[in-house]
């Protein structure tokens, strides 16, 4: 497209190129101006993306460090408070209608150790590196549970803890979750801690009103 | 129970990390990360350099989220292109020599058919199907340029072909890899 090589007859196309990865590096800063000048050849590198991406197939997924997403929302700032209220509540329910499926899968442990040490928990979604809530052992012998990031909701909306006994057919309500998290009795191994999606408050009816959006049964590791 | 809704799209993803929803961006780095640095890895062949490459990925996620087009082109081309080209660019930099790469085995070329792995893919197939009409060398270097990041001059020594022949190659293939795509 660009010029052609002596080499060769034929022209280089430089969005192919830069998409197989074969250009050196000034080749390709040349590729990213252009990228951000033409929106025609921008056009033809998402078009190339799109025909050598599936060669990404043969390459093995690798789990990155667990310590890199807490790198990435640094890098991010997304550390900071969240936003106000963005009206969120039907990409929630989505996600948590999501969440529910992978509940029964969800990966949730907790670790009992003799006292002083603490007990503590990790409740992640399947195939995710990243825990979404974690679970400690209190000052005063419970249970805090609290996310282990930024978990927002819409500002009409609250999470609200559920535990349910295994054998159970009905969750007993633990209370709302605040942002910071809390501290809740201790519960019995095999019991599924649960959190749904509630109006503000908590659920005006001792039951879930809403999704519950993540969960896990709590499990006692051998000492 | 209640009924399950579709889970969100990738794009739908992106969409709402542009919007500013850390949920959102967390559940496509939870579905993402490991494929991206994957492929980061398999560039770099480092873990402390692919880690960067991932990270930088994923905070262009966040930062150019709103610059993506779901009419323009797949969301997991954007998604994984991130993280090779920031790979690419390391290696670039650096200099693979540098980092003592060489000579590397690609994994991409073992087993009797590497490229099988694309027929289970719907776009995969069609890759597949064009890249055997090229012939068994040309292939070849299609693969490890694109998948193990290697550059001409790699690829010549790869080859054992000068890299005006390489370069002569790597233009006709992607030409007809392009044609054959098309139709």
């Amino acid at each position: 497209m660009s010029g052609s090589d002596p080499e060769t007859l034929e022209p280089i196309d430089l969005a192919a190129e830069y998409v197989l990865g074969t250009l050196d590096a000034a080749e390709a800063e040349a590729a990213r101006d252009r990228i951000a000048a033409s929106p025609g050849f921008a056009a033809e590198v998402r078009a190339w993306e799109d025909r050598l991406m599936p060669l990404t197939v043969l390459v093995a997924p690798v789990p990155p460090p667990e310590a890199l997403w807490a790198r990435v929302q640094a890098s991010c700032a997304l550390d900071s408070p969240a936003p106000a209220n963005e009206n969120r509540q039907g990409w929630w329910r989505g996600t948590a209608i999501a969440s529910l499926a992978l509940a029964a899968g969800l990966a949730a442990f907790i670790a009992l150790r003799p006292a002083p040490a603490p007990v503590f928990a990790v409740l992640a979604p399947i195939g995710s590196t990243a825990p979404v809530l974690v679970a400690f052992g209190g000052p005063h012998g419970g249970i805090v549970v609290r996310p282990s990031g930024a978990i927002h909701i819409a500002t009409d909306r609250d999470l609200e803890l559920w535990a349910l006994a295994a054998g159970a057919l009905r969750p007993e309500p633990l209370g709302v979750l605040p942002p910071a998290g809390r501290e809740i009795l201790p519960v019995a191994a095999g019991t599924q801690l649960l959190v749904s999606l509630e109006p503000k408050g908590g659920s005006p009816t001792g039951q879930p009103t809403g999704p519950v959006v993540y969960g896990g049964t709590l499990q006692r590791t051998n000492e | 129970m209640p009924a399950y809704a579709a889970p969100p799209t990738d794009a739908e993803l992106i969409a709402r990390c542009a919007a500013r929803d850390r949920a959102a961006f967390r559940l496509l780095y939870s579905q993402w990360s490991a494929r991206l640095h994957g492929v980061a890895m398999r560039i770099v062949r480092d873990p402390s350099l692919a880690a960067d490459a991932t990270h930088d990925a994923f905070v262009q996620v966040w930062q150019q989220a709103a610059r993506f087009d779901p009419s323009r082109g797949e969301a997991s081309s954007w998604l994984m292109s991130l993280a090779r080209y920031r790979a690419l660019d390391m290696v670039r930099r650096r200099g693979r020599e540098v980092l003592g790469h060489e000579p590397v085995e690609e994994e991409a070329d073992q087993g009797p058919d590497p490229l099988g792995a694309l027929l289970a893919l719907t776009d995969g197939g069609a890759l597949h199907r064009c890249l055997e009409t090229l012939s068994e060398e040309r292939r070849r270097l299609v693969v490890l340029a694109f998948v193990e990041g290697y550059s001409h001059s790699q690829l010549a020594a790869k080859l054992a072909v000068p890299i005006g022949t390489v370069k002569s190659w790597i233009r006709r293939s992607l030409t007809g890899l392009k044609e054959c795509l098309a139709s």
